[in-house]
Formats: C-alpha cells, sequence, structure tokens
C-alpha cells in the first residue's frame, strides 16, 4: 500500500469545490478534505489525489482557471514525518 | 488517521472538562467557556455598553489569543496576514454576536448548554445547523472574502497586545473600567485558573483547529468528520464534568435553565443568524480568537466586530434575558439576517461580475 498522497491547497473555498468538480467529470480520482495539519494551521479544504496524477491535474487548473496555492505530499504516517519535509525542501 | 482523532477528541474533551470546572470554581452555569458572553462581558467592562450585570474583564478571552499566540510562535506558525474584506468581516462578526446574545450563548456554549440538559439549546443547535446550510449555499455558488495576504508584522501583534492590555486593566482595575457587583458577570472563577485555562486551550486549539460552524460545515460539504469527533468530545466530557463537578446543576428540560429562555423561534433564529455569519467569515468566535493569537489580522477585525456587536445589543436592548426575546431583539435579528444574506448576495454578484470581465469562469 502507498504511503503518500498528494494534497491541492487553494485560498478559497470555491475552487476547492471547482476542483472537485472539474476532476470527478473527468474520473480523476479526488475527494475533499480539511487541509492536513502538517501544510497550514488553517481551516480550509483541500483536494486530496493521488500524487501521480500531478501533472494532468495542474494542466486541468490551468484549464480551467483554477488557482491553488500550493502542492504538497503528505507522508500518511505522520510520525515520519522527516520525509514530508525533505520533500518540501527539495521543492 | 486513528492518531488524528484521538487528539482531536481529547481537545474537545478539554474544553469541556475545563468548562465544567470553571463553573465549579465560579463562573456562571453553563457558562464555564462562552467566547460570545466573554467578549461582551469585555465589551461590558470597558464600559462599552452598559448593563450593570454583564461587565467583567474574563480572562479566559485574553488566555485563548496568548495560548494560540505562544502556540504559534513556538512551531514558527505566527504569520501576519490580512486583507480579506475586513469591512465584511467587521459585519459578520457584528451580526454574529446579536444573534449569539438573543439565543444566549455562542455555538461552544450551545454544546456546553445541551451537555448539561438544557434542551433549548438544542433548538439553538437545529438553528445553527440551518444558518450553517444556507452559508454552504453561498460558498457553493462561489461566495468568498477574498485571499488574505500578508501583512506588516506589527499588525499581527494587534490582539496579543489587546489580551495583554485587557489583562492588565484586569489586574489593576483602575476606576474606569466596570465590574459586575450582581449577575453572571459578577461570577467569576479566580483569575489564574481562567488564564490558565484559556491559555491551556488557546495552544491546543491552536494545533488542532477544532472549530464549531467548521465541523458542522465540513459533514454537509465535504462529508469529513474529522472535527466533528471533537464537537463530540466537548459535549461528552462536559457531561461527564458536570456530572461529576455541577451535579445539582444537572437538569434535563426546556423550562428553568440558567441564563436562557424557552422563546423556541428566537433560539432557532438567532443561532441561524450565528451560523451563517460562522460560515461566510469561515469559522465560529473561538476559532477566530485562535487565529487573531497567530496574526491573523481578518479574525482579529471580526473579533473588534464582535464586540461592537456585543456593545450595541446591551445598548439597544436586542440581547435576550432569562425572561425571553424582547421586540428589539426580534427586529435585529431579522435585520440581522436580511444584512448577512445581502452580503452573501453582493459578494456572489461580484465575483460573476469579475468572472463575466476576465473571460473567465466557464467551469462554473
Amino acid at each position: 500500500m502507498k504511503n503518500y498522497y498528494c494534497v491541492l491547497t487553494f485560498h478559497t473555498t470555491h475552487y476547492a469545490l471547482n476542483t472537485e468538480k472539474v476532476l470527478k467529470e473527468r474520473n480523476v480520482p479526488v475527494k475533499l478534505m480539511p487541509v492536513p495539519r502538517q501544510v497550514s494551521s488553517s481551516c480550509g479544504i483541500a483536494a486530496e489525489f493521488p500524487c501521480e496524477e500531478k501533472e494532468k491535474i495542474l494542466l486541468l487548473c490551468k484549464e480551467y482557471h483554477i488557482e491553488f496555492d500550493d502542492v504538497h505530499q503528505i507522508e500518511k504516517d505522520s510520525k515520519n514525518n522527516w520525509f514530508t519535509k525533505l520533500i518540501s525542501m527539495n521543492k | 488517521m486513528k492518531d488524528d482523532k484521538v487528539k482531536i477528541v481529547a481537545s474537545g474533551g478539554l474544553i469541556g472538562v475545563l468548562a465544567a470546572l470553571l463553573v465549579k470554581f465560579g463562573n456562571p452555569v453553563n457558562m464555564g467557556i462562552c467566547v460570545a458572553c466573554f467578549f461582551r462581558d469585555i465589551a461590558g467592562g470597558l464600559g462599552l455598553h452598559r448593563a450593570a450585570v454583564v461587565q467583567y474583564l474574563r480572562p479566559e478571552i485574553p488566555g485563548f489569543i496568548l495560548g494560540s499566540f505562544g502556540m504559534a510562535k513556538a512551531k514558527g506558525e505566527f504569520k501576519s496576514r490580512g486583507g480579506s474584506s475586513p469591512l465584511l468581516r467587521f459585519i459578520l462578526g457584528f451580526f454574529l454576536m446579536v444573534g449569539a446574545l438573543v439565543f444566549l450563548g455562542c455555538p461552544l456554549r450551545m454544546i456546553l448548554r445541551l451537555a448539561n440538559g438544557d434542551l433549548n439549546a438544542l433548538v439553538g443547535l437545529f438553528g445553527y445547523v440551518a444558518g450553517i446550510w444556507i452559508g454552504i449555499q453561498f460558498l457553493k455558488q462561489g461566495f468568498t472574502l477574498g485571499k488574505s495576504t500578508k501583512q506588516a508584522a506589527v499588525s499581527g501583534y494587534t490582539m496579543p497586545f489587546v489580551a495583554i492590555a485587557l489583562l492588565i486593566l484586569l489586574l489593576t482595575a483602575p476606576a474606569f473600567i466596570f465590574f459586575s457587583e450582581s449577575g453572571p458577570g459578577s461570577m467569576a472563577a479566580p483569575v489564574v485558573l481562567a488564564l490558565g485555562a484559556g491559555l491551556a486551550v488557546g495552544a491546543v486549539l491552536q494545533r488542532t483547529r477544532l472549530c464549531t460552524a467548521g465541523g458542522i460545515r465540513d459533514i454537509m460539504l465535504i462529508k469529513d468528520f474529522h472535527y466533528l469527533w471533537g464537537l463530540i468530545g466537548i459535549f461528552i466530557f462536559a457531561l461527564l464534568g458536570n456530572l461529576i463537578f455541577n451535579f445539582e446543576t444537572f437538569k434535563i428540560g426546556f423550562e428553568g435553565q440558567p441564563i436562557a429562555h424557552n422563546d423556541h423561534l428566537w433560539n432557532f433564529l438567532g443561532m441561524a443568524l450565528a451560523g451563517i455569519a460562522a460560515v461566510l467569515l469561515g469559522g465560529c468566535p473561538l476559532r477566530q480568537s485562535i487565529l487573531a493569537g497567530e496574526g491573523d489580522t481578518d479574525a482579529t477585525v471580526t473579533i473588534f466586530g464582535l464586540m461592537a456587536g456585543a456593545a450595541f445589543a446591551h445598548n439597544f436592548g436586542l440581547a435576550a434575558s432569562p425572561q425571553g426575546v424582547g421586540l428589539n431583539g426580534k427586529v435585529a435579528v431579522v435585520i440581522g439576517l436580511v444584512i448577512v444574506l445581502s452580503i452573501g448576495y453582493g459578494v456572489l454578484k461580484a465575483t460573476a461580475e469579475i468572472k463575466a470581465k476576465g473571460g473567465v469562469g466557464a467551469n462554473v
């Protein structure tokens, strides 16, 4: 089983809802969730998706004028936070 | 994931237990923690309204703010930010307070009242959920107060500074600060205990981000139950806390509940108003206090709106009392609903126009 996933974060809830709509129409697996705590202290909504769909999703966001804040890769086991940190450092 | 659930239930549980303890040590019954009531008491203590029974500089509030501030600083999450429709936030905060004071409590006190058997709070909860549902419809249509941007660091320190000023005024008690001699404002846990409880809640909620409005919103909007577990934690632990520490006050029913009335329609509408405003703001009063502590100047403006709302609510006789809701309060709730909905529609209209002009928005 994969032990990481990716999330898109947004400046507004509306874009999160739009993203879900657009991606679902194209059968890209996506799920809305509260923004993971590791990413931010805000309490907004993020879109979870498999990391391998990243390029496709970023293209779709551009095409549909969806403004997003950032893309993050999240380690599922929160005890291994160093991994997430490593990735964000290499960005 | 399981770890997350334990954390969120525990943070709710902490609020529940501390609320019960604060009542045990002197706070008014079912008001161990009530963010709306406490800001109202602070507005009274500062003399912004002259309702003699609800004036006290509640140290729990500076506790929430400084607890959040300290935790955010320690974790490197303190960020000055703002500029997301501050005026509209002020107005939404204003009417959120009016709705809460007609119901007699913020959404957190609603849960605490429910946990002590006050069934009027159940009517309030239905209203709150209805309000959140209405707010969500605006979100779905594209409502947004706009994204916040980085601000000069100094502006983020506003609320922590206000919190410290309030504590100094509380401890030095100069002649121009009002302290109730009777009524709810005169009932208070010792300062050290109240401040300590506030600091603990502030620090923990900065980590777990629990919010009454966010919890219910996420269930309806994205079918996510994470924060709901926190709300359940508040309820269960407040219930247990009350049964252990305040058993003599526990009473199931509608009649004769402390600092409550059983005017069902206005309990419902008051909380519906609070619910819509809280969703459009992106957080209940408790959450706004936490955000203000971590440098969110939009939340700070919202809090000033809450305090202005509290001052007007008592100056104009809008706030309810255990005898019920007066005519002024009813008119204010109706006006509040009209204004809050107008803000919703107004923002939607503006967003639609921007999209049309920019040729963007084929996606909506």
